[in-house]
């Protein structure tokens, strides 16, 4: 049974919709993230599987109940907050203890309870301690201990690293994996920040203008990209787009554009003479050519990020620009000419109007 | 160094003359007269020293005075900070924002109303006969007459009650718009932590806000010492010395009554001090 069920839900403040007819089943224990960018509607979503803002139109269930109209205690749900929203008038062991003592639980038990949960979170020497004596990545840790002692059935997590800086958000997005590998609550975790998405996700939902662009795993989101927005907000650096048009050739088909005409087999993908496609090509799957390597892409360094391992050249090629990741022992000059080739398996297609992959299902 | 350090006594000298000039010389002129035995009806006068504070002691009306006037005090303050909160928060969790800006505008109408005014408007309001407020009584009891400020056991009520008409509803806009500075968060994980709307503020809003509400309450205590102008009006200290408050019965005993200006100014004095002794104390155990 799924433990969350969003039914052509809709979300609309007077005559703005923010979500459109979405459609979501949640799996018990797994880890789904909604990604996208500023404004998609996916922290709206988690408040509305919260109960903190209401549903305009649709169904959500949460374990098998239909909660649009359950007040948020009621939902058996737990929320993490992106500014970590405590009492700051409380100790930390007052936050914790805060919704079992609003659930009348004996005192005895709420001592036992916040022990252990801040035992395993290492809260606790800071339990007489108010918020702001603590430092950022402790606060966060007291709000998720604050979300672990109800031992919900779901946990919301809506943005709770991005307060956080670079250092201890790598420290604390491990943290939150080993705490679901442990726990294996349903979660239900919102972010802008697609490594946070790669690096948690059992699932990667990927929202835009309130509407899913894909629903899948973060290796299918990234090799097979179901269009060109996904194609394009996934991956780092970002993919590059040529426009090319499509010819028949002998054995296979060209693509002509950006300087250059490149051939392939095509075999992979639904293509007619003559269309306006989008070649995609990720900057680490271009690599420096061979002696007689077909497919090349080539034009002069314009620019040279040193990223340590590897470096990331742009170029000009008939006007456009592209980004290729080498190897850092690998870099040009700048100024010098440079040629790229890629593997047809590596690259994607996608209709130049709709933004559709043309990839065969 | 030591011409950037004149600067500021520059501006500030004068500014502190003119306050002191203008604090102290009244003040130490009263405290002087209260040593006196300074009467309107007569030139003369020789210094008595403490005899006058001596007599304020045995001065039943006095003590009187001094009972009502904790009695003012008391039940304004709390009133007053009840009806602000209670509203603030009703407000806060019914009105749309809308209502709550011509709630805020209404209430907001009776602190505006000069002291005098606001006494006259209700004293008419409370008269047996024809007051708004006493109709509901005739109504009910078929004309039976209901004269609340001639009552010893309701007038310091009735009076109180304007006061609170005025401030607690001004304090309420206050409220309401402190709860409307408060981050949504808090409120938000207390709604997920099972709590009632009422134990959300209980808990969790009003503690945020303790700072800011203490701050009003030292406001109010303050403006409740200045009461002079509403009790004069409505009942004047009366019925018999029901609603004579300190202030009250410095000014009859000054002016009205006996003329007798040291007396009442010896009264002043202490009040001075047991204000400052008082506020002190109390601001102490707010800042610990």
């Amino acid at each position: 049974m799924s433990a969350i069920v969003c039914s052509h839900v809709d979300k609309a403040y007077g005559a703005t919709t923010v979500i459109r007819d979405l459609n979501l089943a949640i799996e018990e224990h797994e880890f789904v993230v909604f990604l996208g960018p500023s404004g998609c509607g996916k922290s709206t979503l988690l408040r509305m599987l919260a109960g903190l803002e209401d549903i305009s139109g649709g169904e959500v269930s949460i374990g098998g109940k239909v909660v649009n109209d359950l007040e948020p205690g009621d939902r058996g749900i737990a929320m993490v907050f992106q500014n970590y929203a405590l009492y700051p008038h409380m100790t930390i062991f007052d936050n914790v203890a805060f919704g079992l003592k609003r659930q009348k639980v004996p005192a005895a038990e709420i001592k036992k309870r916040v022990e252990a949960v801040s035992r395993t979170l290492g809260l606790e020497p800071y339990l007489g301690r108010k918020p702001t004596e603590l430092s950022g990545g402790q606060q966060q840790r007291v709000a998720i201990a604050r979300a672990m002692i109800k031992t919900p059935k779901v946990f919301l997590f809506d943005e709770p690293l991005s307060n956080l800086d670079a250092k201890l958000r790598n420290h604390m997005r491990v943290e939150i994996a080993r705490l679901h590998q442990s726990l294996k609550t349903t979660t239900v975790y919102v972010t802008h920040d697609q490594l946070e998405a790669m690096t948690l996700a059992d699932r990667i939902v990927l929202l835009k203008d309130g509407v899913i662009e894909q629903i899948g795993s973060p290796a299918e989101i990234y090799r097979r990209p179901g269009n060109l927005f996904v194609a394009g907000f996934i991956g780092t650096p970002n993919m590059n787009f040529i426009e090319v048009t499509v010819g028949k050739g002998k054995d296979g088909w060209t693509l002509t554009g950006a300087g250059t005409v490149l051939s392939l087999q095509g075999g992979d993908f639904n293509l007619r003479h003559g269309d306006r496609v989008m070649l995609g090509i990720r900057p680490p799957d271009l690599k420096t050519a061979q002696a007689g390597a077909a497919n090349l892409l080539q034009g002069t360094a314009d620019l040279i990020e040193f990223h340590g391992n590897d470096a990331l050249v742009t170029f000009g090629s008939g006007g456009k620009e592209i980004s290729a990741l080498v190897p850092a022992r690998e870099c040009p000059e700048l100024r010098a000419p440079v040629r790229y080739s890629f593997d047809e398996e590596s690259i994607h297609l996608f209709d130049a109007t709709s933004g559709a992959s043309l990839r065969k299902q | 160094m030591r011409r950037r350090s004149s600067l500021p006594v520059t501006f500030l000298v004068p500014t502190l003359a003119i306050l002191l000039v203008l604090s102290m010389v009244p003040t130490l002129y009263a405290i002087v007269i209260a040593l006196q035995n300074r009467e309107l009806s007569t030139t003369g006068y020789s210094w008595v020293w403490f005899s006058n504070f001596a007599d304020l002691f045995l001065d039943r009306r006095f003590l009187n005075a001094v009972w009502v006037s904790v009695k003012w005090e008391v039940v304004t303050v709390v009133a007053t900070m009840v009806v602000a909160i209670g509203l603030g928060v009703l407000m806060f969790e019914v009105a749309g924002p809308r209502l709550r800006n011509f709630y805020c505008l209404l209430f907001i109408i009776p602190v505006l109303l000069p002291r005098v005014s606001a006494a006259f408007v209700w004293k008419f309001a409370y008269h047996p006969l024809y007051g708004i407020a006493t109709y509901p009584y005739r109504l009910i009891t078929g004309g039976l007459i209901f004269d609340p400020l001639s009552k010893p056991a309701t007038a310091l009520f009735a009076v109180a009650s304007v006061d609170v008409w005025q401030w607690g509803l001004f304090f309420a806009v206050i409220v309401l718009k402190l709860l409307e500075t408060l981050p949504p968060q808090p409120i938000e994980a207390a709604r997920l932590d099972h709590a009632k709307r009422w134990q959300i503020h209980a808990y969790v809003t009003l503690p945020m806000l303790k700072a800011p509400l203490i701050s009003l309450m030292f406001v109010k205590m303050i403006e409740s010492l200045r009461s002079f102008d509403l009790i004069y009006v409505m009942t004047r200290g009366g019925p018999g010395v029901a609603t004579e408050t300190l202030d009250m019965y410095a000014f009859s005993q000054g002016f009205i009554e006996s003329g007798k200006v040291s007396y009442a100014s010896a009264m002043a004095v202490l009040m001075m001090i047991a204000t400052v002794i008082t506020f002190t104390m109390l601001w102490k155990r707010v800042q610990a």
